[in-house]
């Protein structure tokens, strides 16, 4: 294995007093830091680093940045890396991706034997029939998938995200973009500077360069933020510009990537341009590079690309590789001067460049080909910024036109000129960015209440100097068939082929054949397909227009738009007091909430025979206040409230005006205008939104405070034959039956806390309390229940325990026995629904339910084998097969030692004493019987008023 | 180095009225100022204030708010347990916080005295500047029953900067 390190290069960027080793397909290769992977292995001599995606043909170093489509490797397990721009770290393993049983040896190669065959539309047309082969079609095609493997191991890196506000931020640190942001900075701006790379400068760095110093030291001195190795990958209204940032490992602070968001008040546009490949037969081989990858090879990471050259020029940029290579010490064997009318005609080799048969017939041999042929404006940028590619032949590339107020752009994607001229350039719109940002912070100020006035800006626009695309030869197609899309393996013959099949619009062929469609994303093949498709076509370049660029620009991992892993949990003020005692925990919505302390049954039979607490603090609670209160219970639930005295409580149904149930809960009246409203623990949000979208839209007069008041209290249910003689141990309320009857509210101190709401309401079906204390006092109230009922064998109950005493209770759940199309009369609520009310929401729609009465209806059903418990969801089925209902909560009751059930059914099945049969989710099936109510426990609610 | 304070047990009362009530309360929607008591009175939403007070003076708030004379509907509610607060202090407070949320921070846009309601981490929080012997400083204030995540969540922005925690959270917040 020869060395091409060369000796050390002015610009260079590798740092020789630290080197080591890594791995490439299981190989140790030596490298220094600062090199790519790509640089290190072509300084060790390796040509080929990949196979293509059809072919599986050997593919090597073609652009030598990010966008190089031959250099997807494998990096410690991490897929698609892009080896020409990744950062090579000692110890790291990389290997080359969808290759068997090597790099060097690859199966899939026998492909090339049949390329003839694998035209565009292959797929289409092979493997259309017959239908019933597809799936088997899927798994043989699923192994041709070109790329890495997802790795199996979760993903422990840390991915970030962060918001900036530059007054200016600007894409691309190449000199105009420096300048630019100088520009800005000067005029008084903040400034975010993004560039692509791992340094700034551009193509100044190829080679000694004091204007990149005199730069780099202006940027610094002005106070530029700048982002390096990030990509501005896309912009959005309001100048909402999403910025990837890469970050190296062991860097400080660490994350693979970060998203910046950024709100930026103008944008500037500095990418530069593309150097474009040329079309032409054998333009795929290894050893075909274009002119600025041998310029980054060279002069940045002092590797000798080969060592014998041919050169094809149309512009100052492989004039400067002819003299990069001749420094090192590359033979440059000919250079055919492209705006002399010389041309490649075909490149010679198999496994590599042998040599280049040249348009005037001559052969030169040779194991480099080096093309700069032209540029490809990258507009991605400015056509999502609204605005559109403009084609300007003698240039021989697309230009920006009709830019927004809030976005400029300097450099080439504008047009060429020295360095002065561009310098000139992209000072004067740095300062016309700085002019309009402060314009437009002057505007926001208006209409923000605590702003500071920012400084007036000048009144008038900067003068931007003129700057053009130079005049560059048309050189897209080659006089032989060459590779367009190098990640798709796309040729110019393809797309001549798709056209002539029909697909004679860029867009259309571009999805037939999938060129642009690959990790490329149409940087470097676009234009040449916009040719193929023109030459195929006759319509001309202008005519065939451009594909559409969408962002984001370059590929973001999920984990970057993931951003930080938080996991959002509402916790009651009682969390911590469960975890430690040992209760389960179950994520229910948002909240973490104790489903159980290890024994629910038992915990169901404390209840029953002696008494329980459970934390219910996520139950939705609103303070409602104001003289039409009453207005809005009328109006929101379907049973009646002017009659609510102060001091009683009442059970409360809201449906929407689709008579769907919305929610359940008890409104409690505590003064003549003041109210407490709770809701289910998950429809908190969304009741809080109806009450309000009603207030502010349809009912803006009335008077009328809500308030949530959730998390104010941490809510304790005291349940239980007993709970009575344990909560009069603790609080100052006369509890007795006369004082304090069912659905009654009072207040008063509980466990020596003041100010607590206590209701006596009945959720499990026995004689509970309903105790409300203000949060921070929650755990000292509820340890005070525990000790003080130590006697009367009480224990915490969990959400399964609670669930089990509702069902046997025969008490609906919102949301579980009713689904999105439940209405009122289906649910059950017959008794809540108050059809003589004059007016409330969803009241026609339930009208007209209780006259069609067609509707499923909740019914409470018993197993006739009581040891077998339907799943939730079970179907209830006729005939068979006809779905007629389903099983909606079960559960195998402590209390009765048998399985029971709520369900809806089909009307015809609701009549009590009716057999239902219930399909098993494993095949078999069991019988039902309907009961004559809901309740399985208690039917007639002797326990629940005690 | 930027610390985290749990200020949880300051008092905390709602008042809620028609937005004229701004003259009399001293402050509108989206600025902060402190009363002749030293209670930050907060304007926190539109006719909504958040006044912040001395640990356990809720009650003498509730009572002098209740006080004051006032023709309309006015709702007076003592919320100091319903919301948990945390004060973020020190020169890369704003840094630290632009990991979360998409508030411009900056002087000009956010000076001290500032308020305004956003996403922070995904949650919906107050943010009060509230500037501390000339260093940025801001009161985030959150649902109680999120006050453990938002603390979990800016302890896990804050280690880029070092971020202290003066005093650990209250258990439960």
């Amino acid at each position: 294995m020869s060395s091409h390190r060369l000796s050390p290069q002015p610009g260079e960027v590798i740092d020789r007093g630290r080197s080591f080793t890594f791995r490439w397909n299981a190989s140790p290769f030596a490298a220094y830091d600062g090199d790519t992977i790509v640089s290190a292995l072509a300084a060790s001599g390796e040509r080929v680093f990949s196979r293509s995606l059809k072919y599986h043909r050997r593919r090597g170093l073609l652009t030598g940045d990010f966008n190089d489509p031959n250099g997807m490797v494998t990096a410690d397990g991490e897929p698609n890396v892009r080896a020409a721009h990744r950062l090579v770290r000692p110890g790291m393993s990389v290997s080359s991706q969808d290759t068997w049983p090597s790099l060097r040896f690859d199966v899939k190669a026998a492909n090339q034997l049949v390329g003839r065959f694998l035209g565009p539309g292959f797929y289409y047309k092979t493997f259309m029939r017959p239908q019933r082969l597809w799936p088997a079609y899927d798994g043989v095609l699923a192994r041709f998938a070109h790329g890495g493997h997802a790795p199996t191991a979760a993903d422990g890196d840390r991915y970030d995200q962060r918001y900036v506000h530059p007054d200016v931020l600007v894409a691309g640190g190449g000199p105009a973009g420096m300048a630019a942001a100088i520009a800005a900075a000067d005029a008084g701006a903040r400034v975010l500077l993004v560039e692509e790379e791992h340094h700034l400068g551009g193509h100044l760095r190829w080679g000694e360069s004091s204007d990149l110093e005199s730069l780099r030291a202006a940027v610094d001195a002005a106070g530029i933020e700048v982002l390096t190795d990030a990509v501005v990958t896309g912009r959005y209204d309001g100048n909402w510009v999403s910025v990837l940032q890469r970050s190296a490992p062991g860097a400080t602070p660490h994350f693979r990537e970060r998203l910046v968001k950024a709100r930026a008040k103008h944008l500037i546009l500095a990418p530069g341009l593309l150097d474009r490949p040329y079309v032409v037969g054998g333009n795929d081989l290894p050893g075909v590079m274009l002119s600025t990858a041998v310029r980054r090879l060279v002069n940045l990471y002092a590797v000798r690309p080969g060592d014998r050259a041919v050169v094809l020029t149309a512009n100052a940029s492989g004039d400067a590789a002819v003299a990069d290579l001749t420094r090192a010490g590359v033979e440059v064997a000919r250079v055919l001067d492209a705006r002399q009318g010389e041309d490649i005609a075909r490149i010679r080799g198999r496994s590599g460049v042998r040599a280049v048969e040249c348009s005037d017939g001559s052969v030169v041999d040779c194991d480099l080909v080096v093309t700069a042929v032209g540029w490809t404006t990258p507009l991605t940028l400015a056509t999502v910024s609204g605005a559109r590619a403009e084609f300007r032949p003698e240039a021989a590339r697309f230009v920006p036109v009709g830019l927004p107020d809030d976005v400029s752009a300097t450099g080439g994607i504008v047009g060429d000129g020295s360095l002065d001229e561009l310098l000139d350039h992209a000072t004067a719109v740095g300062r016309e960015a700085a002019r309009r940002a402060a314009r437009s912070a002057v505007a926001l100020a208006a209409g923000n209440p605590h702003a500071r006035v920012a400084a007036a800006p000048e009144s008038f626009a900067v003068d931007i100097p003129d700057l053009r695309p130079a005049e560059h030869p048309m050189l897209f197609l080659g006089r032989t068939d060459g590779i367009v899309d190098f990640s798709e393996d796309v040729s110019a013959k393809d797309l001549k082929s798709a056209v002539h099949e029909g697909y004679d619009s860029l867009e259309l062929a571009k999805r037939y054949t999938t060129a642009t469609m690959g990790p490329s994303q149409g940087k470097l093949e676009a234009v040449n397909s916009i040719a193929a498709v023109a030459a195929a076509s006759g319509a001309g370049f202008a005519a065939t227009g451009t594909t559409t660029g969408r962002p984001p620009y370059v590929p973001v991992s999920l984990g970057a738009l993931a951003g930080r892993s938080h996991q959002l949990l509402r916790r009651s003020p009682l969390q911590a007091w469960h975890e430690a005692n040992g209760a389960t925990p179950l994520y229910a919505g948002s909240w973490i909430r104790p489903d159980h302390y290890g024994d629910a049954a038992a915990e169901v039979r404390a209840v029953r025979e002696n008494v329980g607490i459970i934390d219910v603090t996520p139950l939705g609670k609103f303070d409602l206040r104001g003289p039409d209160v009453p207005d809005l219970l009328e109006l929101l639930y379907v049973n009646k409230w002017r009659k609510l005295a102060v001091g009683s409580v009442r059970y409360g149904v809201m449906c929407a005006e689709d008579g769907v149930v919305l929610d359940d809960g008890v409104t409690g009246r505590l003064g003549p205008e003041h109210y407490l409203m709770t809701t289910t623990s998950s429809g908190a949000d969304a009741a809080h939104d109806w009450m309000e979208r009603w207030l502010q839209t349809e009912r803006r007069d009335w008077q009328v405070h809500v308030t949530p008041v959730t998390a104010n209290y941490a809510s304790i249910n005291v349940a239980g034959p007993r709970s009575r003689d344990l909560l009069s141990r603790l609080t100052d309320v006369d509890l007795t039956p006369d004082a304090f009857g069912y659905m009654r509210v009072r207040t008063g101190t509980v466990g020596g806390i003041a100010d607590c709401v206590v209701w006596r309401i009945g959720f499990t079906g026995e004689l509970s309390f309903e105790v409300h204390v203000p949060a921070g006092h929650g755990v000292l109230v509820w340890e005070a229940l525990l000790a003080a009922g130590a006697d009367l064998g009480v224990r915490p109950f969990g959400i399964e325990a609670q669930r089990i005493l509702r069902l046997e209770k025969g008490h609906l759940i919102v949301g579980q026995d009713t689904d999105g199309l439940t209405q009122a009369y289906g649910a059950a609520l017959d008794w809540a629904v108050k059809l003589d009310k004059p007016d409330f929401v969803g009241k026609p729609e339930l009208l007209w339910q209780q006259i069609r009465d067609d509707h499923l209806r909740l019914v409470g059903l018993q197993p006739v084998d009581g040891a077998v418990v339907p799943p939730e969801a079970s179907q209830i089925v006729e005939d068979g097969t006809r779905i007629v209902g389903r099983i909606t909560s079960s559960r195998m009751s402590p209390t009765l030692d048998r399985a029971v059930c709520l369900g809806l059914v089909a009307p015809h099945l609701s009549t009590a004493g009716t057999t239902v049969t219930v399909r098993l989710p494993g095949g078999g099936s069991l019988q039902a019987r309907v009961l004559p109510q809901l309740a399985h426990v208690d039917p007639e609610g002797v326990r629940l008023r005690a | 180095m930027p610390s985290l304070v749990d200020s949880s047990s300051l008092a905390k009362v709602l008042v809620r009225a028609s937005p004229d009530l701004g003259d009399s309360m001293g402050v509108h929607f989206g600025l902060s100022t402190r009363d002749p008591s030293g209670a930050l009175v907060v304007g926190y939403g539109y006719g909504e204030w958040l006044v912040l007070a001395s640990p356990d003076s809720a009650g003498d708030v509730v009572h002098r708010f209740e006080g004051r004379p006032y023709d309309g509907l006015r709702s007076v509610i003592d919320v100091t347990h319903g919301y948990a607060v945390l004060r973020l202090t020190g020169t890369d407070a704003a840094e630290l916080l632009s990991r979360l949320c998409p508030i411009d921070l900056s002087d000009e846009v956010t000076p001290t005295g500032a308020v305004f309601r956003s996403v922070v981490g995904g949650l919906s929080v107050g943010v009060i500047r509230d500037d501390e012997a000339g260093e940025p400083s801001y009161l985030l204030v959150v649902d109680r029953s999120y006050g453990q995540s938002l603390s979990d969540m800016l302890g896990d922005a804050g280690g880029e900067f070092a971020l202290a925690y003066v005093r650990p959270p209250l258990p439960g917040m």
